[in-house]
């Protein structure tokens, strides 16, 4: 999140925007609720989507989070921004549904020569999904938060509910798996690209 | 941390996804590209970064993504606010069919508690004090009988009797009949004595009371 006085006075005014639709939510307006709706469904979207294997899953885990905030929005006390509290309750129904997942499928072999993934990766952001995939769920968690959703180290601390030094250290772990992941399956899809050419 | 403060490599090496991703504050973030400009590990992991950050932005912003669709949220909403409401009207049917019940159930409990705090605590009657028949008493000096009667002893029976045997009545007739008898002859007071009340058919009982000796 940018913290330029430009971009601090325009999270603020969006802070105060989405306090007063909670507001109004807890008051059980569905107009609110709709607004609210709306302007988070492409954040979490894009969130649970990479995050979780299946894409079928996940527009039916985002109603999950946002019916917990219909239900919770008197719960909200304000002491994290409103976006950190929502994607706290996102944050744990991806754990959860990552769990679930993992259930029915295969494990992945985290060892195992990434040429696998990269054999049905053919776009650019498909291997870089398919890295995340290799990553363990906190980690992905941490990596998600940060480059795609792009919040601080305390917002990340405050959404998982942990201290800020676990964030940090998951991060580092995260950033070395994703070193040698990424060059492999980058290498493995550009030399699929050049043969189909 | 403070705008002068530097940061170590560690410190630094740990923050740079978030200075990539633009969200420290002035503060650290001064202090890391401090760092980084002197550290080529940091210079370099930096450029890492920051590539990884572009692809992904360049992904986040092609990927597309689906129109908001509200039907099946909305749908779980009505059928959550109907769940409530329904929950809220059993309720509210519940406490109007019990709402004289439950005053009868609350004043029979109420009635119930005081009788058992009643029963309770409500102080017990004396009970008479145990005494036997033998037992002292504070009687003066003297030799003192303890008899019961035959109860169809008549009252001049029961005076010819005492005049009999030189007794006078100190005390009784207790509840059970008892009568504490002083000897007025004391030196006819012998076991003669005694085994003559004993053997009278109308004493039922008979016995002496030393005076001084349990005391």
């Amino acid at each position: 999140m940018p913290q330029s006085i430009a971009g601090k006075a325009l999270r603020e005014a969006i802070e105060g925007k989405e306090i007063a639709l909670l507001g109004r939510i807890r008051r059980g307006d569905r107009g609110a609720f709709s607004e609210l709706y709306r302007l988070y469904h492409p954040r979490l979207f894009g969130y649970l989507r990479r995050l979780l294997p299946n894409p079928a899953t996940v527009e039916e885990v985002l109603d999950d989070v946002l019916l917990v905030v219909w239900k919770d929005a008197r719960k909200f006390r304000g002491e994290a921004a409103v976006s950190s509290w929502i994607f706290g309750i996102a944050y744990r129904k991806a754990l959860t549904a990552m769990r679930a997942e993992r259930r029915y499928q295969a494990p992945l072999d985290h060892d195992a020569d990434a040429s696998a993934i990269a054999g049905v990766s053919s776009q650019h952001d498909d291997w870089i999904r398919a890295a995340l995939m290799r990553l363990s769920a906190d980690h992905r968690q941490v990596v998600e938060l940060t480059y795609f959703s792009g919040f601080s180290y305390q917002e990340i601390a405050q959404i998982a509910g942990c201290p800020v030094n676990t964030v940090k250290t998951r991060m580092f772990h995260a950033r070395r798996r994703l070193k040698v992941l990424l060059p492999v399956l980058a290498g493995q899809v550009k030399e699929q690209t050049s043969e189909r050419a | 941390m403070n705008a002068r403060e530097s940061v170590s490599h560690e410190q630094a090496i740990e923050l740079l996804p978030w200075l990539v991703n633009n969200s420290l504050d002035e503060r650290e973030k001064e202090a890391v590209l401090e760092h980084a400009q002197a550290c080529v590990i940091c210079r370099r992991e930096l450029t890492n970064l920051q590539q990884l950050q572009n692809s992904i932005s360049d992904t986040s912003s092609t990927s597309p993504l689906p129109e908001p669709d509200l039907r099946n949220i909305n749908a779980r909403i009505d059928a959550l606010i109907d769940r409530q409401n329904w929950g809220r009207e059993l309720w509210s049917r519940l406490r109007e069919a019990l709402d004289s019940s439950w005053r009868i159930a609350f004043a029979a409990q109420t009635v119930a508690l005081i009788v058992l705090a009643a029963v309770l605590f409500w102080p017990e009657p004396r009970s008479e004090e145990y005494t036997t028949l033998t037992q002292v008493q504070n009687l003066p000096d003297g030799q003192y009988l303890r008899v019961v009667f035959s109860p169809d002893l008549q009252q001049s029976q029961l005076t010819n009797l005492l005049d009999k045997h030189k007794l006078t009545i100190v005390g009784g007739p207790s509840i059970r009949g008892v009568y504490t008898l002083g000897v007025t002859n004391t030196s006819a007071y012998d076991d003669i004595l005694l085994s003559g009340l004993q053997d009278d058919p109308d004493v039922l009982f008979a016995q002496p009371v030393i005076v001084g000796a349990d005391r």
